[in-house]
């Protein structure tokens, strides 16, 4: 019945799942099912140690998802996160490299261990920055600025390796981050900061006004800025985040090789981007959340070594992604669809 | 007569609607004669629009059969339905911005033959449509370029032309002005004169009586009646049929208004406005009526900071018209014009539109406060009467007067001081007209002042105790609302009558 309903108890009990929850469960059972589809076929795979594999090998992309997906939300691409890695990597290797040496790819800044890094990262966060200003103030396609200033971020850092690399004269303690075990256990540093990472994502998505802001702004800017949301200054803080998380990435990963590499993260923003899609974000805006993401990660990574473990050849991997990624996408529309018929 | 002997040029048979929880459309029947115009009515989510979307083959029946005259029919697509010789004029906008007036008119009718576009007399067709409707609309014009109101002609004009038979049109005039409205109806009185059928669906009562042959009444998704409007008495049985009790609505003076200026406006200029000045004062609830493009929106805009403009504006000592944020902090609100572009978020629930311009009161040190916003939704639905099968409704399925009320809702929940409200209740029927009204009248009571910028004169001659006179951006005269204001003076003030020979 179409009465209005008057009570408060009327229309709780008239609750129904939200399309939000809806899409996430789905993944989610899509990234348990193709778990136990892959069980059956791949020798080895049912086992604890390969569940959580799964998890910490990708934690530097599930990492980089999380500032794409706040983007995606609010109805901007972020594709220049793979680049940063690759910047802010390099350059807290070159800050920390001791002055002197007559190799130019040995001889760095020579500043202290902190402020390299510090300096890293605000590298990273200065792309974002450029994001935020092309995006937000000549309104240029955030498509379009971030592939940008990917290959900006990726040529500085490849100017400044010479185009290969920088690993010689850094101090003792330039590995120790990348590498460090956690509460005594075989836990790294870098898994624990994307679980932290995680936490609070889904805390500031699910519970706090900045995560509502990103759906209200992505879902319709412009009744948005007519209900007083300052979208310009929203999405100026997503790309700054998104471009901080990189940022930490880099120097991690930097830190767990030992060595500032031009190449590195090559491809990243895209793996992020797909796990986004597959986790049911609507490249629109407006839709999608930091777990969905997570499960779609999962779904990629079961899918990738799954794969691996039935020797297929590496070459077959982009296929399987693409594949992936075009059925979900088929299938969360075709499910949204047939839901609200 | 040989009529008699006619089939029924649409007949509808037992139609049901299932919507998850809800039955929008429930066991409807009755038929539509040729060369009449048929008005549908009902009051928000009665289930108007969704029954016409199943004559136009938008959505399919859950059961139930239609028959164009006496042959089955059962459409599977708008196309499909323009086939048989059914046209439509949705309630919302579908209209392409990016392509010109003419473009837009003949979209979706050009001919072809072997995937070339065919000249036709189609195209002079439309034009000459068109320009009975609205002479001043260019048809080589951008149509972003126009406002709301030019695109519903636009649109009114495509289905007009469209050589149909049957034409159904919901809420056609909710964003016109009464000059427009009587072009439209010379054109409808036209098209039935050539043995067209119109469907006409309209909040506007006086629409109704003044253009309709036979009406039909919906409530809660039942026919309740078809009957031929010479055996309808006037507005009082319409609105007893539709909503079973009797509404009125009457200016009746208030008193004790405070003589305090909250809000000074002084020489508004842009590419729409000249010159436009004026006050708001404390607990007052003023009127801005014109015609369409006579300037209402771009003042409220204007007001609350949303577009550029020259002069001052002075909202409780303080300068605003910065931003649309800037206004909310200094406690002004706006409903926007366009309630699906510019108001909602359909594609969130009403829950999450309601709290979007009161983040003060939703949130506690940044953290979003879930039961003020449960607490704050159920307040709206219930005062508003808000018909939903649930709180967490995607605002897109809800009926157009319904999303009207959400984007009501939330500007309420702004807590202003002073609510600026561009056609606050288009599309709304006339039980929830009144009841907006009182929420209003009771704003102003409690010392907020309210701004109402509308195209119904009976909307602004009902609520408001002073009267802005609009004419192509400028601000001609202003009228203390009481018994005795003359309305024809009114009409010739906005259709630029003050203005001598040079106008
Ligand atoms: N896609 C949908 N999913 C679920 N419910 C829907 C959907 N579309 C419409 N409804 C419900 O069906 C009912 C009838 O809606 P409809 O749009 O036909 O009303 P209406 O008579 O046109 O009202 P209005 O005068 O406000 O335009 C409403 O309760 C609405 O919430
Ligand atoms: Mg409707």
């Amino acid at each position: 019945m179409n009465v209005p309903i008057k009570t408060n108890t009327a229309l709780s009990e008239n609750r129904r799942l939200s399309d939000q929850m809806y899409i996430t469960l789905l993944v989610a059972s899509v990234a348990i099912g193709l778990f136990l589809i892959a069980s059956v076929f791949v020798p080895n795979f049912f086992q604890l140690q390969n569940m959580l594999n799964l998890v910490t090998n990708n934690w530097a992309v599930i990492s980089l998802g999380v500032g794409v997906t706040f983007l995606l939300v609010s109805g901007n691409f972020d594709l220049s996160v793979g680049g940063i890695v690759a910047l802010s990597g390099v350059l807290s290797v070159w800050f920390a490299q001791s002055i002197g040496s007559s190799n130019a790819l040995s001889s760095g800044l020579g500043l202290p261990y902190w402020v390299a890094l510090l300096g890293a990262l605000a590298g990273a966060i200065a792309i974002g920055g450029l994001n935020a200003l092309f995006v937000v103030k000549f309104r240029i396609p955030s498509i379009i600025v971030t592939l940008g200033t990917m290959m900006v971020a990726r040529g500085i850092a490849q100017v400044i390796t010479q185009g290969s690399q920088r690993n010689t004269n850094l101090p003792d303690e330039f590995g120790v981050l990348g590498s460090l075990k956690v509460f005594g256990t075989s836990m790294q540093l870098p898994v624990v900061f994307m679980g932290l990472l995680l936490l609070a994502a889904i805390f500031i998505e699910r519970k706090m006004v900045f995560g509502r802001i990103t759906y209200w702004v992505g879902a319709n800017p412009v009744a948005a800025r007519l209900s007083g949301i300052d979208n310009a200054k929203h999405i100026t803080y997503l790309y700054l985040f998104s471009a901080a998380i990189a940022g930490v990435v880099g120097i991690l990963l930097s830190s767990e090789y030992q060595s500032g590499y031009s190449n590195r993260g090559l491809l990243m923003e895209f793996d992020a981007l797909v796990i986004a899609l597959l986790g049911g974000i609507a490249i629109a805006g407006g839709f999608g959340s930091v777990i969905g993401m997570f499960f779609g990660a999962i779904i990629l990574a079961v899918v990738t070594s799954a794969a691996t473990g039935l020797t297929l050849s590496p070459d077959w991997q982009y296929i399987l992604k693409a594949l992936a990624v075009f059925l979900a996408i088929v299938a969360q529309t075709w499910a949204l669809a047939r839901r609200n018929k | 007569m040989t009529t008699q002997q006619q089939p029924p040029v649409l007949s509808i048979e037992g139609i049901i609607k299932d919507y998850p929880g809800v039955r929008a459309v429930n066991d409807v029947s009755f038929s539509v004669e040729s060369s009449t115009v048929h008005c549908l009515i009902g009051e928000n989510g009665a289930g108007k629009s969704t029954l016409i979307k199943m004559i136009t083959g938008a959505l399919l029946p859950s059961q139930g059969n239609m028959k164009i005259n006496g042959a089955p029919y059962a459409p599977t697509s708008t196309q499909n339905a323009r086939e048989n010789g059914v046209a439509t004029l949705f309630q919302e906008l579908h209209v392409v911005d990016e392509l010109s007036v003419l473009e837009n008119l003949t979209l979706g009718m050009e001919q072809s033959r072997f995937g070339f576009l065919i000249k036709s007399d189609l195209e002079e067709r439309v034009i000459q449509t068109l320009a009975s409707i609205e002479p001043s609309i260019n048809p080589a014009a951008r149509v972003s370029s126009l406002s709301v109101a030019q695109k519903q002609i636009i649109e009114i004009a495509r289905a007009a032309s469209s050589g149909a038979s049957v034409i159904i049109m919901d809420e056609p005039t909710a964003s016109l002005s009464e000059r427009e409205v009587e072009r439209l109806f010379t054109v409808i009185r036209k098209l039935r004169s050539q043995g067209v059928t119109v469907i006409y669906i309209s909040h506007k009562l006086d629409e109704i009586i003044a253009l309709g042959d036979t009406v039909t009444v919906l409530r809660d998704g039942k026919h309740i009646v078809t009957k031929p409007l010479s055996e309808v008495s006037g507005r009082p049985e319409l609105i007893d049929m539709m909503i079973g009790r009797c509404v009125f609505e009457s200016y009746t003076p208030r008193n004790n208004l405070s003589e305090e200026v909250i809000l000074s406006a002084k020489g508004l200029s842009n590419n729409m406005l000249k010159n436009v000045s004026f006050e708001i004062k404390k607990g007052e609830i003023v009127g801005f009526y014109g015609l369409v493009g006579a300037g209402k929106t771009e003042i409220a805009r204007a007001l609350f900071g949303a577009d550029e403009v020259a002069g001052s504006i002075v909202f409780k000592g303080e300068k605003v018209g910065g931003s649309p944020k800037e206004a909310i902090a200094a406690g002004i609100a706006l409903v926007p014009e366009e309630r699906r572009t510019q108001g909602l978020f359909t594609n969130l629930t009403i829950r999450e539109n309601i709290p979007v311009m009161n983040l003060r009161r939703m949130s506690n040190n940044g953290i979003f406060r879930a039961d003020a916003e449960l607490s704050a939704a159920t307040h709206y639905i219930d005062q508003l009467r808000i018909a939903t099968s649930s709180i967490e409704k995607h605002t897109e399925k809800l009926s157009g007067g319904n999303q009207q009320k959400v984007v009501l809702a939330k500007c309420l929940f702004s807590k202003a001081s002073l609510l600026l409200l561009d056609e606050p209740t288009r599309g709304v029927d006339v039980g929830a007209k009144t009841e907006i009204y009182d929420i209003i009248r009771n704003l102003a009571d409690e010392g907020n002042s309210v701004a109402v910028f509308s195209s119904e004169l009976e909307e602004v001659l009902g609520i408001c105790d002073r009267i802005f006179l609009l004419y192509t951006g400028s601000l001609e005269s202003e009228i203390i609302n009481g018994p005795d204001v003359d309305i024809n003076d009114i009409l010739n003030i906005v259709t630029g009558g003050n203005r001598g020979v040079t106008a």
